[in-house]
């Protein structure tokens, strides 16, 4: 049978959920079951710092029944992810492994952008209408409790992503401490949104022209599914039904409302601070459309599951999205467009022919060429400083679909590329990482450094270059009629960390032009 | 046109004199001549087990509120003790006239057909004691626990809803004073006993006694060191109404079974005791079981009418028993020994019982349970059978290795004891048992099995308006839906989610539940109707329902039908609606029909402007079934079901034989059958039933000629 049962779990801080697919080459994805907890994790851990036993206790009580559920189907595989509660426990690791060894199950904790980029994902899978939304200008609004997320696309790509602490949660929070009644919710976060989104404009939004804003939450999704587009199942909400919307919201009672949404009546509040968030920041960035795909993590988790098995292709590339990512930021700190080409493309040529020596895949060919997107940006704060700068910058911006990790590694390779190497066990900042990351950081620098060495004076001669593995020794011949005595003279010290990584010995050869 | 003020309370009737009423038009069925006599027993038994019912829990509880100094007033605007003061005049009189029909029609009748009743002991013909006292001497004996009353042994549990005899004694060598002593009239024996002895005069005639009069005739046996005074039966009721604190039981099953055994010392809330009963022992009675003299009936004939059902069983007698409806007929679209699974891909089904035979759903079941494809069978349990076919099949489903999920009510009135044993054995046999949900009734039918096919997995859901009784469903007209629709699937899967605790889902495709959003649902459609008739299209509303006592739902009826939306309501039971309001005049028009089968389906049509919509349910329109309980309302959507809908509903609306309309004046009266023929619903229903299944065996069995016959079972 190719018909294959999967379970996407999400661990989140109000809810624990498991949904069930079907994915198929044939038929694609096919929601089975979607099953739903409320726990709330979030507040123990964001003010304790750790989960009490009675909510552990919980939290693998119901775990252990999805394990049932999932055998129930048959389920051939599963991944279960946690998010901001699990990922700010303090005792994370004795948690994670407490919960494996009572339930069977292991949780993956999600950093931040990789948890939007599995929303996102999510959303470009819904295929067609998510192609023919970003061929203008379109932004995510990623609504959550604690914060949003806005993410920004040009051209199709996905350009950049910004986080707010101004989750629905948090603002109820501060509404609450001043007291006002929902009759002032509007003005108020209006107020609170602006002075951010003054910011995020002129930084970020710049002259964009966004026409549509998709919307992932909890809040809104089901609301806008069900009740605003009268059962109408596409998602789509223009500006004027939204508006409409907020009147009726304006004008009824908690209560009426509470009944003609089918919402209990405490939700109504998120609701309403979530509806007003969208409608400001719509009217912020001047869109008239809205859509609202209504999914989950679960989806973006099994999304990210048929697409790793090659069950599933996107029409959409993703690692396009990644690399305009870090595009952006070193543009923001005036990287050199043109080096940056350069350094990526001597960088992985000598990645793709070292293959066999290497032993790393597609995910570090797509950090190496980050790193050298970024390899310059901290010259915008130091130009001696520039490793440390450079591994600040790419430690405190977020690139979507890149997980904690795999961010440290980046910054680490800018970093090495131009301070002195710090080896595992010395005390030094890459101790904190585990051995398998210390490893490819040294050989991602490597290369790094190697093809930075051949751009020394920064000219661009090593335009074209050949390289080729022979034996011990990496064949570095470069086409150019410009002179090269200055690289050759220095490319001895990069040499030699690049020969210590890999055993190799890099060798530059001029092609005679005749 | 300003608000109609439909809300008043002069506007509704009282639930429990609605629900007097009903039971009335039963005992008109046992007064009909034209049901045979044996059927007469059956409906006079039935009035008789429906009244035990009402005074345990309707009784009870206004009694409690009395108790309680309860006084809000209910929809029609009595408080607790005027419902309690009107209702004694009506029971009193309802018992009456059970009495009547009994003394008056049943008895000559019976013996006019060779059952002679003896109705004392004292009547037995000579021959006939001998066999009685044998009969006594040989079974009775044995089993009595006779109880003496003095002044060191304190007066007797006396068991609810049991018949006693009580009597006074008097010490043979005592001085005179009168004893009270008291004889459970065992409910292991037989309350009738046929005396196998031949009338010489009339050697077919067959005749028989009751348990009591046997034990009365003996009663001296039983006190040897006394002289009977008198003896006279007596039964109380006792309230019986157990309100479970969920919230504080730790165990709902144990606190279950504490509140059975709890059950028979409840507060007595009626003593039935013969009519010519000695005063001193009616004293003693009343005084010791603290009865109220509003609450004593007494009666003209023998005590506890539901011997009557024990009667209609009597060898001997088909030929008095009703024989033109015919039995449950094969559904032609699922023959015996059919792949169900198979069937219901092609298209869903919709079945009519007790017309069509409840067989396949009992063999959806069944073959769930050995289908190796099958991954998970669901299902809620409200009342089941004894032996039940589906809980063996569910049991040995799980043997198979299949996930069961069953969610046995136990709140199921008066059927805990039976459940909580269905559900220990699911147990035992690997099922995963939920037992209720805190607060709430699960009331609602559904059935789901999971089943893992070539392209993935698919849902079959069956949703029924009756219990998964096989036994109820041979008496009970219920329809029930089959379908492999995956919207429905999907809210199925949700159903279940909710039921085992995990949160509603984010949205329903097709099923609405009680009690979160069904009320509002029915509210919604009503109020459709109400804004289409406002503009000037057509709105209409048919409804069959067992009760209507929701007084949203009345009032939402009230507004439609002065709207002008033709509202055709067709409610066996309770009805606190009022026909011919001012403004509404005979828009709205309620009938009943109590005949051969109990009324059980509910089904409801809503015209739509034009674009009509079918749905069915498993609740009623009564503020317990929309707000107190998980049920589930279901739409039918295939054309050719819809019809099968629309005649069922025609048909009911066009029955001239069991219907009777409500008047203005709060009476039921019959169908006034002049130029409108005779139209039996439910005997048409069999006669269809009856002529598909035999069109499809003409098709099967093309090959062979089929002579018309008449058809008998």
């Amino acid at each position: 049978m190719s018909v294959k049962t999967f379970a996407a779990i999400d661990v989140g801080s109000y809810e624990l959920a498991m949904k069930i697919f079907e994915v198929s080459k044939v038929r694609g994805m096919r929601e089975i079951d979607h099953i739903r907890h409320s726990i709330d994790m979030g507040t123990e851990t964001y003010t304790k710092g750790k989960l009490s036993h009675e909510r552990v206790d919980e939290l693998c009580r119901v775990l252990r029944e999805f394990a049932d559920i999932m055998k129930s189907y048959q389920a051939a595989d599963y991944v279960a992810y946690g998010t901001s509660a699990i990922r700010e426990c303090e005792n994370r690791s004795i948690l994670l492994n407490q919960i494996e060894l009572r339930t069977g199950i292991r949780i993956h904790v999600l950093s931040n952008s990789e948890q939007r980029f599995l929303d996102y994902k999510s959303i470009a899978f819904q295929g067609e209408g998510f192609l023919k939304t970003i061929e203008n200008g379109t932004a995510i609004l990623d609504i959550g409790g604690g914060s949003i997320q806005i993410s920004l696309f040009d051209n199709d790509t996905l350009v950049s992503t910004q986080n707010m602490k101004l989750g629905v949660l948090r603002i109820q929070e501060s509404l609450n401490q001043l007291g006002v009644s929902l009759r002032h919710y509007d003005r108020l976060v209006e107020e609170m949104l602006e002075s951010q989104m003054n910011v995020y404009k002129k930084l970020y939004l710049k002259d964009r022209q966004i026409k549509s804003i998709i919307i992932v939450d909890d809040y809104l999704s089901n609301l806008v599914k069900h009740k605003m587009v009268n059962g109408e199942l596409s998602g789509y909400v223009d500006k004027k039904r939204m508006e409409y919307f907020l009147e009726i919201c304006h004008t009824k009672t908690l209560t009426e409302l509470a009944k003609a949404l089918d919402t209990p009546e405490e939700n109504m509040p998120h609701l309403y601070i979530a509806l007003q968030l969208v409608k400001s920041i719509m009217d912020d960035m001047g869109a008239d459309q809205l859509w609202v795909p209504g999914v989950t993590l679960c989806d973006g988790i099994a999304y990210e599951y048929a697409e790793k098995n090659k069950i599933i292709t996107s029409a959409h590339d993703f690692e396009k999205d990644i690399i305009a990512c870090a595009q952006n930021i070193s543009k923001r700190y005036r990287g050199s467009k043109k080096r940056s080409e350069t350094l990526e493309k001597i960088a992985l040529t000598i990645f793709d022919s070292m293959k066999k020596v290497h032993g790393l895949g597609k995910r570090e060919r797509l950090l190496l060429q980050l790193s050298t997107i970024l390899h310059d940006c901290g010259k915008y704060i130091s130009m001696v400083n520039l490793g440390e700068c450079s591994y600040s910058i790419i430690m405190a911006t977020e690139i979507i679909g890149l997980s904690h990790m795999e961010r440290e590694i980046v910054a680490n390779v800018v970093k090495y590329n131009h301070m002195e190497f710090d080896y595992y066990g010395e005390k030094g900042s890459l101790s904190t990482l585990d051995e398998d990351a210390y490893l490819k950081i040294a050989k991602l620098t490597a290369i790094l450094r190697l093809a930075n060495g051949l751009d020394r004076t920064h000219k661009q001669k090593f335009r074209n270059i050949k390289i080729a593995l022979k034996d011990e020794t990496l064949m570095i011949t470069v086409d150019t009629e410009a002179d090269i005595t200055l690289e050759k003279g220095l490319f001895g010290a990069r040499a030699r960390f690049f020969q210590e990584v890999y055993n190799i010995k890099p060798v530059i050869r001029k092609k005679r032009v005749l | 046109m300003g608000k109609l003020g439909y809300e008043s309370p002069e506007n509704y009737s009282n639930r429990e004199l609605s629900w007097v009423l009903f039971n009335k038009r039963v005992l008109s069925e046992a007064r009909d001549k034209n049901n045979p006599l044996f059927e007469r027993l059956k409906f006079l038994s039935i009035t008789a087990s429906n009244l035990d019912e009402f005074f345990m829990v309707r009784v009870a509880s206004l009694k409690d509120m009395v108790n309680a100094k309860y006084t809000k007033p209910d929809i029609a605007g009595m408080t607790p003790t005027e419902q309690l003061s009107a209702l004694n005049e009506v029971t009193h009189e309802l018992v009456n006239k059970q009495y009547m029909v009994y003394n008056r029609s049943l008895i000559p009748q019976l013996e006019a057909n060779g059952l002679r009743v003896i109705a004392r002991h004292e009547d037995l013909t000579e021959k006939e004691a001998a066999y009685v006292d044998e009969y006594y001497e040989e079974n009775v004996y044995p089993v009595l626990t006779p109880m003496a009353v003095d002044s060191s042994r304190p007066f007797p549990l006396i068991r609810n809803k049991t018949l006693n005899i009580g009597a006074l004694v008097k010490k043979k060598d005592g001085d005179g004073e009168l004893e009270f002593a008291t004889v459970q009239v065992p409910s292991v024996l037989s309350r009738v006993v046929q005396i196998h002895t031949k009338n010489p005069l009339n050697p077919e005639e067959k005749a028989v006694i009751l348990l009591e009069e046997v034990i009365e005739r003996n009663i001296h046996k039983l006190f040897m060191n006394y002289d009977i005074v008198c003896a006279h039966p007596f039964r109380i009721m006792r309230n019986a109404d157990l309100t479970i604190e969920e919230d504080e039981a730790e165990d709902l099953l144990k606190e279950i079974e504490k509140q059975l055994k709890k059950r028979q010392w409840g507060q007595a809330i009626r003593l039935e005791v013969e009519e010519g009963i000695d005063k001193r022992l009616l004293k003693i009675l009343v005084e010791d079981l603290h009865v109220r003299q509003e609450d004593i009936y007494r009666i003209d004939g023998p005590l506890d009418l539901t011997f009557l059902m024990k009667m209609y069983g009597l060898p001997g007698f088909d030929h008095l028993k009703e024989k033109a409806y015919a039995g449950p007929q094969p559904v032609p679209e699922l023959p015996e020994g059919c792949d169900i699974f198979e069937q219901i891909r092609k298209q869903d089904l919709l079945l009519f019982h007790p017309y069509e035979t409840f067989r396949p759903v009992v063999d959806f079941i069944r073959q769930a349970a050995v289908d190796p494809d099958v991954l998970a069978i669901k299902q809620t349990l409200y009342r089941v059978s004894g032996n039940s076919p589906i809980i063996a099949a569910l049991a040995q489903a799980a043997e198979n290795g299949k996930q069961v999920s069953v969610l046995v009510e136990l709140k199921a009135r008066f059927d805990e004891e039976n459940n909580i044993v269905w559900a220990k054995k699911l147990e035992k046999a690997g099922c995963h048992v939920i037992y209720g949900l805190v607060g709430l009734k699960t009331h609602s039918k559904i059935t789901l099995v999971v089943r893992r096919e070539e392209d993935g997995i698919r849902r079959y859901v069956h949703l029924g308006t009756g219990n998964y009784n096989d036994a109820t469903a041979k008496l009970y007209t219920d329809v029930g839906l089959l379908t492999c629709a995956p919207y429905i699937g999907e809210d199925a899967t949700a159903v279940f989610n909710m039921l085992s605790g995990y949160s509603e889902p984010l949205s329903w495709n097709k099923l609405s539940l009680a009690p979160l959003w069904l009320k509002d649902r029915f509210l919604a459609l009503i109020g459709r109707e109400k804004e289409n008739a406002l503009a000037g299209k057509e709105g209409h509303i048919i409804a069959k329902i067992n009760s209507l006592c929701d007084k949203d739902v009345i009032e939402a009826l009230y507004e439609a039908g002065a709207a002008g939306v033709k509202i055709e309501l067709i409610i066996r039971g309770i009805c606190c609606l009022k026909t011919g309001l001012p403004g509404i005049g005979d828009n709205i028009t309620v009938r009943s029909i109590v005949g051969n089968f109990l009324e059980h389906s509910r089904i409801f049509y809503f015209e739509n402007g034009g674009r009509p919509e079918y749905y069915c349910a498993s609740a009623d329109w009564m503020p317990r079934n929309l707000e107190r309980r998980v049920e589930i309302m279901f739409p039918v959507e295939r054309p050719e079901l819809q019809k099968k809908l629309m005649t069922i509903l025609n048909m009911q609306l066009r029955d001239t034989v069991k219907a009777h309309i409500l008047t203005p004046e709060g009476k039921y009266e019959k169908v006034d059958r002049r130029g409108k023929g005779y139209f039996n619903s439910q005997l048409e229903f069999c006669n269809m039933a009856l002529e598909a299944a035999r069109q499809q065996e003409l098709l099967v069995n093309n090959r062979i000629f089929i002579p018309e016959m008449h058809h008998e079972e």
